[in-house]
């Protein structure tokens, strides 16, 4: 047991959180704007995952091809879901919106079960078996595209929300739907736009994903259960802290992975949850919830 | 509307009609619906209690189910219990665990406790499968022993499925009376303002946390027991007790007809316990089938079938009448 040992695993951790980050970002962002819970949004990561493996090994698209693509896709997947589902809930049904969003992962996660049976696919690129080597450390090259990916995204959702107009009204609505709505922001164009955003994210992890670990249609599932944790233990609606408990949450699971059987991970991050909850109901950098 | 004694003789004729079926035939298919329909029936009477008259949506009961299942398996087979001490040890957990995950979800909000029951549920099943040497992992523990209830004066062993038939279906009778005395009472009332509105209740004097906790405590018992007994009918407990599928059945009974109606949800658990098995479907296709129904429930339906057609009375009684000068 060396540092470098340590090292490795909080490096891969990191990857893995980064792509948590990207899921729970996006859900965070979906619920602070439209005040819905979007249990579907795994499905979008497995869809996104599938479409990439469908993309490489059946279409011989390459890598970054690849990625584009299945954002594209997923940014529109996005637009559809606003506009077919959730935009005929106009706010007020929250049990709602989270039983419809339910029926829509169970279909498609069904669906896709039906479709192309539970059979776990890798995804194999030329350079799926390059290793970059710094060191003691060795990573592959696909983990390291997955990490800047993940923070591309990073920077590219900072950017939207921080220094553009439709950035400045999501955070508005956000912050305080009637006012938002009092200084004459759209709510169903900022509404749509988040929708499309979370979306697009989850589909950009899925793919990012796709050729380091195997792609089926349960994938989502097990996913989105940490994505819930995360944007508790984040606080809710809150971005930054979604994040920041996403790269947390991957680091801890990494290095506690690679000393106890993975069942304790998963109760781990369950528990977790529900001390957070219990101390500081508001998450790690909430300001405030009364209960 | 029907008067009070009738409606009291149609219950009980009901009730005995119910446990003549063993009498009057042995098909053992005939028993097995009826098993199915008894175990929903407690199920989706809680979760009605939960969501339909405390307005907590709620994914946990399938997790209060296994938990009962499991503790009532283990405690037979390891502890050699008695099956009655057995599930009810299942319940009184699962209703502990019930007041944990919820007191720590339900200070913040119905979001968090949404979240968290779900995640409870999908946690069940991963310890269940992977906590290999409490649960026996994905295996589960199979050929559990025919139990034998020691009722007072003859032991009864349950050996045949119409003793199941009885056991299930008299457990059944008494929860969905301990429901409907809830919901009709007091405590009912009670659940119901703080559905409505929360903060109107809470200016009344009511503790919205007392009354939800206790719904969620009171159904989590229930679902607990009634585990502990289906898995002694089905001889196994494995993982699969914990999927997913329980979860949206009993949503789909409870929404369908109406939320918070008593004997909406008891009439549709009757249909749907019924339907999987007349509509032979592969499992994935009724999940997919199952969704599509929730999503046109949310769309078209949001108050369940009950609520649309009341909703549509009223407005036609509402018009203005068209003969007026």
């Amino acid at each position: 047991m060396d540092a470098g040992f340590y090292l490795q695993l909080l490096l891969n951790g990191m990857v893995i959180g980064v792509i948590y980050a990207l899921v729970a970002m996006g859900l965070s962002l979906i619920f602070g704007v439209l005040e819905i819970v979007n249990f579907a949004h795994g499905e979008f990561y497995m869809l996104g995952a599938m479409l990439a493996y469908f993309l490489t090994m059946n279409m011989g698209l390459g890598y970054w091809p690849t990625v584009g693509v299945v954002t594209a896709v997923a940014v529109g997947l996005g637009y559809v879901l606003y506009e077919a589902l959730l935009a005929s809930l106009q706010g007020g049904g929250f049990e709602r919106s989270i039983l419809l969003t339910l029926g829509l992962s169970m279909v498609l996660q069904n669906g896709a079960v039906f479709l192309f049976t539970t059979t776990p696919r890798m995804v194999q690129t030329p350079q799926s078996y390059t290793n970059i080597v710094v060191g003691d450390l060795r990573v592959t090259l696909m983990r390291v595209f997955a990490l800047a990916l993940g923070l591309l995204a990073f920077a590219a959702l900072y950017l939207i929300l921080y220094r553009t107009r439709v950035g400045k009204a999501m955070r508005g609505v956000a912050q305080n739907r009637d006012a938002a709505l009092m200084v004459g922001i759209d709510p169903r164009a900022v509404s749509r736009l988040a929708v499309a955003i979370g979306i697009g994210l989850s589909g950009l992890a899925g793919a990012a994903l796709a050729p380091v670990y195997a792609v089926h249609p349960l994938m989502g599932f097990s996913f989105v259960f940490k994505a819930f944790a995360i944007i508790i233990i984040g606080g809710l609606g809150n971005i930054a802290g979604a994040a920041v408990a996403a790269v947390a949450l991957g680091m801890l699971e990494s290095v506690i992975g690679g000393f106890l059987p993975l069942v304790m991970v998963d109760a781990l991050v369950f528990s977790s949850m529900i001390a957070m909850l219990l101390v500081r109901p508001q998450g790690l950098f909430g300001s405030g919830v009364r209960v | 509307m029907t008067p009070g004694w009738l409606r009291a003789l149609l219950v009980l004729l009901g009730i005995a009609a119910l446990f003549a079926v063993p009498r009057l035939t042995g098909n053992e298919y005939v028993l097995a619906l009826g098993v199915s329909f008894a175990t929903f029936s407690v199920l989706s009477g809680g979760l009605n209690l939960v969501y339909g008259y405390t307005g907590l949506l709620s994914f946990a009961q399938v997790g209060f189910f296994g938990i009962g299942g499991y503790t009532a398996a283990l405690l037979v087979t390891e502890g050699g219990w008695p099956l009655w001490a057995g599930a009810a040890s299942g319940g009184m957990l699962a209703a502990l665990v019930g007041l944990v995950i919820g007191y720590s979800s339900l200070r913040l909000s119905r979001h968090a406790f949404a979240i968290v029951s779900l995640s409870f549920a999908f946690l069940c099943m991963i310890v269940a499968r992977d906590w290999v040497s409490l649960t026996r992992g994905a295996m589960g523990i199979p050929g559990l022993p025919v139990p034998v209830l020691d009722l007072p004066g003859l032991p009864w062993r349950l050996s045949r499925p119409a003793d199941f038939y009885y056991l299930l279906m008299g457990f059944a009778v008494i929860a969905q009376a301990v429901i409907y005395v809830v919901v009709t009472s007091r405590l009912g009332r009670a659940m119901q303002a703080v559905k409505l509105n929360e903060a109107l209740a809470q200016s009344q004097g009511i503790d919205p946390l007392r009354y939800k906790l206790l719904a969620l405590a009171l159904s989590a018992l229930l679902a607990g027991i009634v585990g502990g007994f289906f898995v002694f009918y089905l001889t196994i407990v494995d993982p699969s007790i914990f999927d997913f599928y329980y979860t949206e059945t009993m949503l789909i009974m409870v929404i369908i007809w109406g939320p918070g109606s008593f004997w909406g949800v008891l009439g549709a658990s009757a249909v749907l316990a019924a339907l999987p098995d007349l509509l032979r479907f592969t499992t994935d296709l009724r999940m997919v089938l199952y969704g599509a129904v929730l999503i046109a429930a949310m769309l078209v339906f949001p108050g369940g079938v009950g609520g649309w057609l009341r909703r549509r009375h009223l407005r036609r009684w509402r018009r203005p009448s068209l003969a007026a000068p």
